[in-house]
């Protein structure tokens, strides 16, 4: 084994300067400009559906919309936030309030518009729909991962929670406003439904994943 | 064991009393301390040496005392200071010297130490350690037995190889023969060697590979 003293003398002679982070909001913000440009090139692909406004005027798809977005942005500033060493875990009940609220929401369209839901629901449309959310999905969540690599060291899983919860709030905002579907309820659920899926995900694997792009 | 709890705890005791007087019973001095690992730190992320040393030789005892209340095994206790050291140098660009540097450092080193514990426990769950009462007899000879059929089993595989990777093998692997000394003693070049050494050793594999699955 390495004795102490010559372990810092090691440390010393790498010790290349190194460039701070920046503040964690800026880099929430980076973060959330880079979801933004996702969405335009989306948007440039496959266009904005074409009935969004009257979608938007729907209460129930417009809070969707809203709240996952502010669970999005709200989970990306606590994983920032709580990536740091030294600041409080609290951190990570910021996005709780929006989830509520989308939650809660997706309850209450479902009770009103139950008669709605009719069994075995055209289920064959939702392949091109897995194939957007993978699109969008992948490229912010591998972003976030890298961005917070150096939490690999210390507590990656709440992180990685709140990692997990951003990429599935951003991208379940930003799939109903160009993927051509009615806002039925069952869209509204099967959104919520990846979302818990990719968080439980993100938990479990989230410190196998971050050790796999660590800093050395 | 070099290090029984018995032979550790006076040891510890005494870091840690000496650590409590520096660190915790004095507030103004630790304050100023932690002032000063901040500026230090503040320099080493712009590739001040010096500042770095003095920074990382100063936080060690610190780390070590931290260690010594959660870790009892003593030579664990190095390890684990090591640990957060490392840790410290790998996330060093995530300190803003804007902010306290103790509560940065402490986040760091205690969740190093809880991991380095349950690693620790991990493997203490799956080992058992060899002592006296598994040895047969006292003399060391009479424990090597199933070594002793290990060799015979992989003198008959290397037996059974072509000559040419029998010798790479027997020079390079059982000798432990440098590539130049053994391309010297056979004539063979250090680019055929390895070569045949890569072929012995997969035949060996498939040798053995074999009589895995037959028993």
């Amino acid at each position: 084994m390495i004795t102490t003293p010559d372990l810092i003398e090691s440390l010393v002679a790498r010790a290349e300067p190194v460039r701070r982070l920046r503040p964690p909001l800026a880099r929430a913000a980076a973060w959330l400009l880079f979801a933004g440009l996702m969405l335009v090139l989306m948007v440039a692909i496959k266009g904005l559906r074409p009935d969004l406004e009257l979608s938007l005027r729907q209460p129930g798809f417009a809070i969707d919309v809203g709240a996952a977005l502010a669970t999005g942005i709200l989970a990306a500033v606590a994983a920032f936030v709580v990536s740091l060493p030294d600041r409080s875990r609290l951190w990570l009940w910021l996005p709780v309030p929006a989830l509520l609220v989308w939650i809660v929401n997706i309850g209450h369209s479902c009770l009103t518009a139950w008669v709605d839901l009719q069994p075995g629901m055209h289920l064959g449309d939702e392949t091109g729909c897995v194939a957007a959310l993978v699109m969008t999905g992948a490229p912010l969540a591998l972003t976030l991962l890298i961005m917070l690599r150096h939490t690999a060291l210390f507590d990656p899983t709440p992180v990685a929670v709140a990692g997990g919860l951003a990429v599935a709030g951003i991208t379940a905002s930003l799939l109903p406003l160009f993927h051509n579907h009615d806002a039925s309820v069952l869209i509204l659920v099967w959104n919520l439904g990846i979302a818990a899926l990719l968080t439980a995900a993100a938990g479990a694997f989230g410190r196998r994943m971050f050790t796999w792009v660590a800093p050395r | 064991m070099p290090s029984s709890p018995s032979s550790a705890g006076p040891a510890l005791s005494v870091v840690k009393e000496s650590a409590e007087s520096s660190e915790t019973r004095d507030p103004a001095r630790r304050g100023d301390r932690t002032l000063d690992w901040s500026i230090c730190m503040a320099r080493a992320q712009e590739g001040d040496r010096e500042a770095y040393r003095r920074l990382l030789e100063e936080i060690t005892p610190y780390l070590r005392s931290l260690a010594a209340r959660l870790i009892r095994d003593r030579s664990d206790v190095e390890d684990a200071v090591q640990d957060a050291l490392l840790s410290v140098h790998a996330v060093r660009h995530t300190y803003d010297p804007m902010r306290p540097f103790g509560p940065w450092l402490v986040a760091i080193a205690r969740r190093r130490f809880v991991d380095g514990l349950r690693r620790r426990g991990r493997a203490a769950a799956r080992e058992t350690p060899l002592e006296a009462e598994h040895e047969t007899f006292a003399a060391p000879e009479t424990n090597f037995q199933e070594a002793a059929s290990d060799g015979r089993a992989v003198r008959e595989a290397l037996a059974g190889l072509p000559p040419g990777q029998r010798e790479a093998i027997r020079m390079l692997k059982l000798e432990e023969m440098s590539l130049k000394e053994a391309a010297a003693a056979s004539g063979m070049s250090v680019a055929a060697l390895k070569v045949a050494t890569y072929r012995g050793l997969k035949n060996l594999r498939k040798i053995f590979g074999k009589q895995g699955t037959q028993t």
